[in-house]
């Protein structure tokens, strides 16, 4: 279980998060969501230790503040937003690094399945910079993969942090990349992801927190958070959520926000 | 716990495995060493021949007071300087790139170059000055000392600067080891216009690095720093690929960062400070060394760390074979021969593989 | 950063450059060649211009087997290999010519070099330097004791003490007020590195009758093209690269230093060999004489 509690992070004297009090589980996805600026990534780099911030985090019980690196590394992987590499790595060297430092160290194997995974496998050998930037997100996803391939591992879950996982994709592998963290999550690990999409979050994720201005707007289900009066409020425009009547699953075209357009509002 | 479904897909083998291939590289870059060693031992200006020795060994028969002379003073120190210094230069090279993520960081950006310079400059023109005392103790190895202790003071005082709360910022102390580097430079200039014109002198042919003053005592002094230094950068090479995804990722990976960050300055510092120490100002080894071998064989760091040893430490040996015999009896700087060497190779590299080169 | 350093350097190595013979000839003392006869195959490195000079002047050239770069006379030193620079000798190299004396000016290195030759067990000698009409003949004894030739040395040290006391009284004693010198060592990048005080340079130009210009420091340094103004100098003394005398005098006088100067309005500029010149040895009477007609006339 990922626990966070009363996490208040000031960037440059501004408070950017204020008192954040976050429990994601494993077997589901956690999202983040809110608008520009409202803390979403800065909280999961809380999350991932990555800035100094006041208040708790514990990943399966253990405080990530005393946690050693290659300890941390052991449970979780993180999936940064942008990725810049140094040198001339290919695809599959890039994969490997994950490897070895969580729990399938010296796996082989795990990195070429990790790579076919997110369906790279082909471009294996290829340098990694020669890749198009949709390719090299899914290819730092297979290395995050690879890191941690276990959903479970001596008992405990392991987790995926991703930062707007799939800011730079199509449709097609949007879907394709949720659709792993979903499977991940179902087979015992745990999943927070910071996502910009709603419509996709709404499809993917069991529980969504809302951020707005450095706090926690809302917590819960996406049916539950994701309401007229919730998502109005955070991104500061009318905005009108409908439901698919078959699923339950709550969902937003831009059309429908107030003064968007003529478009008709869809059934109730 | 497997989970069949999720590892779901093919997997097929890696047929084309650099790492490997690089690993390879370690049994063949030794052999050329070894064949490049004994030709520095059998070669030089007088005709000392190393198979007449040899022969004489074999036969218990005594040296000439020459050939003793010739190999035992001369030749194997030489030899010895030549490898730590090479490889101490392109071990540097490497790590200096890996951890300022840039293929062409040098270990005088963190100000190793730069103080360095000018305690060597120092010792040369204000040397004399000093308590007689410790003129006495030191002997010879005055400047070697001040280039020592003022490469790793320089770059202390730097690693300070850009350390806060725990973080070494690498941006912080590229900018720092600039600003240094122009002071050093000023205060050099200083001391190059108190110079008279014999120590002007000792100040280019030292800018031009040589192995010349080669003795035990340097190789004694230089080779533990050089050997400690190259033995702790056997185990930087995943951390050192780690910091190439970003010093964020590579924690995410399990990377100790900031441990790893400090280890490779002052590794750094000590081989390159011994080195410059004990030869002068060699250029464009710690640059062309790990460029070649990333083009060759990756830039895996595990592999490439060992082979830049290996590479460097022939590399050097073969400029100063060239350099102790193109104008034989007289020698020339080894600076010169490397640079000459270098800057062609460098740029044909850049020439043929720009779009790699790039990146 | 010493790299930088290195182009004034390397214009004053490059300026020891070959000489005129008949110069050579009538410096030579009368019967140099065939003095004291050489008795045994002594092996001799001469290191330093000036020492290889007196070597030769001795009649003792054919000792020689190698001689240093700053050796560049008489015609028959440069013949014979050269061990490098006399503050960059190579152990190997110097060992190569397989020499059982080395006589050297003062300042050979480096220090690994010499401790290698000492091991060696090679007898090295070296020999004091002193710009002055005595300090010639020092050296003069000193080489000549080296090689086991006092008298010869003690009948040339003599005659080049003589010569150089007799010359510099005849250049003292020219007509009208004495020529302020400015010896220039290099204008690399338009900076002009002169003599100060305490350097071959000023000594031979005191010697010659000429007053240096310079006298603010010791040794060469660069000097602000206000300080070139304000020394004023008559003439300009350089050492001889060779080339077109008259391109390198109009660049010479152009530049802003030098533009206001007595010296550039006359355009007065001697060039002379930098050994010749500077080198203090069996020659310098001549040459005291020569900068002295070059200042005063005949």
């Amino acid at each position: 279980m990922l626990e966070a509690r009363n996490i208040t992070v000031s960037l440059g004297g501004r408070r950017v998060l204020d008192g954040i009090d976050l429990v994601a589980r494993p077997g589901r996805i956690t999202a983040i969501v809110g608008p520009n600026g409202s803390g979403k990534t800065t909280l999961l780099r809380a999350l991932t230790a990555d800035v100094p911030h006041s208040g708790t985090v514990s990943l399966n019980g253990r405080d990530t503040a005393t946690a050693r690196p290659w300890e941390l590394a052991a449970i979780r992987a993180v999936l940064p937003q942008a990725s810049a590499l140094a040198f001339p790595f290919t695809v599959i060297e890039v994969v490997r690094m994950g490897l070895r430092s969580g729990t399938s160290g010296g796996r082989e194997d795990i990195a070429a399945a990790a790579l076919a995974r997110v369906g790279l496998a082909e471009h294996a050998h290829r340098f990694f910079q020669e890749l198009s930037g949709g390719e090299q997100q899914r290819a730092q996803l297979a290395r995050v993969l690879a890191q941690v391939w276990h959903p479970r591992a001596h008992g405990a879950p392991c987790w995926l942090f991703l930062d707007e996982p799939v800011s730079s994709l199509d449709i097609g592998h949007q879907i394709e990349v949720m659709s792993i963290a979903r499977d991940y999550a179902a087979a015992g690990g745990g999943v927070v992801a910071v996502m910009h999409d709603l419509n996709l979050t709404a499809l993917f994720a069991e529980k969504i927190a809302v951020l707005s201005e450095g706090r926690m707007l809302a917590f819960g289900s996406p049916s539950e958070v994701m309401t007229d009066a919730v998502l109005s409020h955070a991104y500061g425009c009318r905005l009108r959520v409908n439901t698919r009547p078959d699923k339950g699953v709550p969902f937003l075209l831009p059309h429908a926000a107030a003064g968007a357009g003529s478009i008709p509002e869809a059934a109730e | 716990m497997a989970v069949m479904d999720f590892a779901g897909g093919s997997a097929p083998a890696a047929p084309r495995d650099r790492l490997h291939g690089a690993r390879r590289m370690h049994l063949v870059l030794g052999l050329v060493l070894a064949a490049a060693s004994l030709a520095s031992l059998g070669v030089g200006a007088t005709d000392v021949s190393l198979w007449d020795v040899a022969g004489k060994l074999l036969r218990a028969e005594p040296l000439s007071q020459l050939e003793r002379v010739v190999l035992v003073d001369i030749r194997l120190p030489r030899l010895a300087m030549g490898i730590a210094v090479g490889g101490a230069l392109a071990v540097s090279g490497a790590v200096m790139q890996g951890l300022f993520r840039n293929p062409l960081a040098d270990p005088g950006l963190v100000g190793v170059g730069a103080g360095a310079g000018l305690g060597a400059i120092t010792m040369i023109v204000l040397g004399a000055m000093l308590p007689a005392a410790i003129i006495d103790s030191v002997g010879n190895h005055l400047v070697p000392l001040g280039a020592f202790f003022g490469g790793w003071g320089s770059t202390l005082v730097l690693y300070r600067v850009s350390t806060r709360h725990g973080r070494t910022s690498v941006a912080t102390m590229l900018l720092a080891g600039i600003a240094l580097g122009a002071l050093a430079g000023a205060v050099s200039g200083i001391l190059v216009y108190m110079a008279d014109d014999q120590q002007l002198r000792d100040l280019t042919f030292w800018g031009l690095g040589s192995l010349a003053g080669a003795s035990w005592a340097k190789v004694a002094a230089a080779l533990p720093l050089i050997a400690a230094a190259l033995a702790a950068s056997l185990f930087m090479g995943r951390g050192l690929n780690g910091l190439a995804l970003g010093e964020a990722t590579a924690a995410h990976i399990g990377i100790p960062v900031q441990r790893l960050k400090s280890a490779a300055i002052l590794a750094v510092a000590g081989a390159t400070g011994a080195a410059v120490a004990v030869s002068g100002g060699i250029g464009f080894i710690g640059i062309v060394v790990p460029h070649l071998l990333r083009l060759g064989t990756g830039p895996d760091h595990r592999a490439l760390l060992p082979n830049a040893a290996l590479l460097g430490a022939t590399l050097l040996i073969l400029a100063d074979i060239v350099s102790r015999t193109i104008i034989a009896p007289a020698e020339l700087p080894i600076g010169i021969v490397t640079a000459v060497m270098g800057a062609p190779v460098f740029l044909w590299i850049l020439l043929r593989r720009r779009g790699l080169v790039d990146l | 950063m010493p790299r930088l350093f290195l182009l004034p350097l390397k214009s004053l190595a490059a300026s020891v450059s070959v000489l005129a013979f008949g110069l050579a000839l009538a410096v030579l003392p009368g019967g140099a060649r065939d003095a004291e006869a050489v008795e045994d195959d002594l092996r001799v490195l001469s290191i330093g211009g000036s020492v290889t000079e007196i070597v030769y002047a001795l009649g003792q050239g054919d000792r020689l087997v190698a001689r240093d770069t700053t050796s560049s006379f008489p015609p028959e030193a440069v013949a014979l290999p050269d061990v490098g620079y006399i503050r960059a000798l190579s152990p190997e190299g110097v060992l190569s010519v397989n020499p059982d004396l080395i006589i050297s000016e003062e300042g050979a290195g480096p220090p690994e070099a010499l401790d290698v030759l000492h091991a060696a067990a090679i007898d090295w000698v070296t020999v004091p330097e002193d710009p002055t009409a005595e300090g010639v003949a020092q050296k003069i004894r000193a080489v000549g004791a080296a090689l086991g030739a006092r008298d010869r040395a003690e009948a040339l040290a003599a005659t080049v003490e003589a010569d150089l006391k007799a010359a510099a009284a005849k250049a003292a004693a020219h007509d009208g007020a004495p020529k302020r010198v400015l010896f220039i060592l290099s204008t690399q990048g338009g900076r002009i590195m002169a003599s100060g005080t305490g350097t071959a340079a000023a000594a031979i130009i005191g010697l010659a009758g000429g007053q240096n210009a310079i006298t603010e420091f010791e040794g060469y340094k660069p000097l602000t093209d206000e300080a070139v103004s304000q020394a004023a100098p008559d003439v300009i003394l350089m050492m001889d690269r060779g080339g077109d005398h008259g391109a390198a005098d109009d660049e010479l006088f152009a530049m802003p230093a030098l533009v206001t100067t007595p010296a550039a309005e006359t355009r007065s500029v001697i060039r002379m060999d930098g050994l010749y010149l500077l080198g203090f040895g069996p020659r310098t009477a001549q040459a005291v004489s020569d900068l002295s007609a070059h200042l005063y006339g005949g």
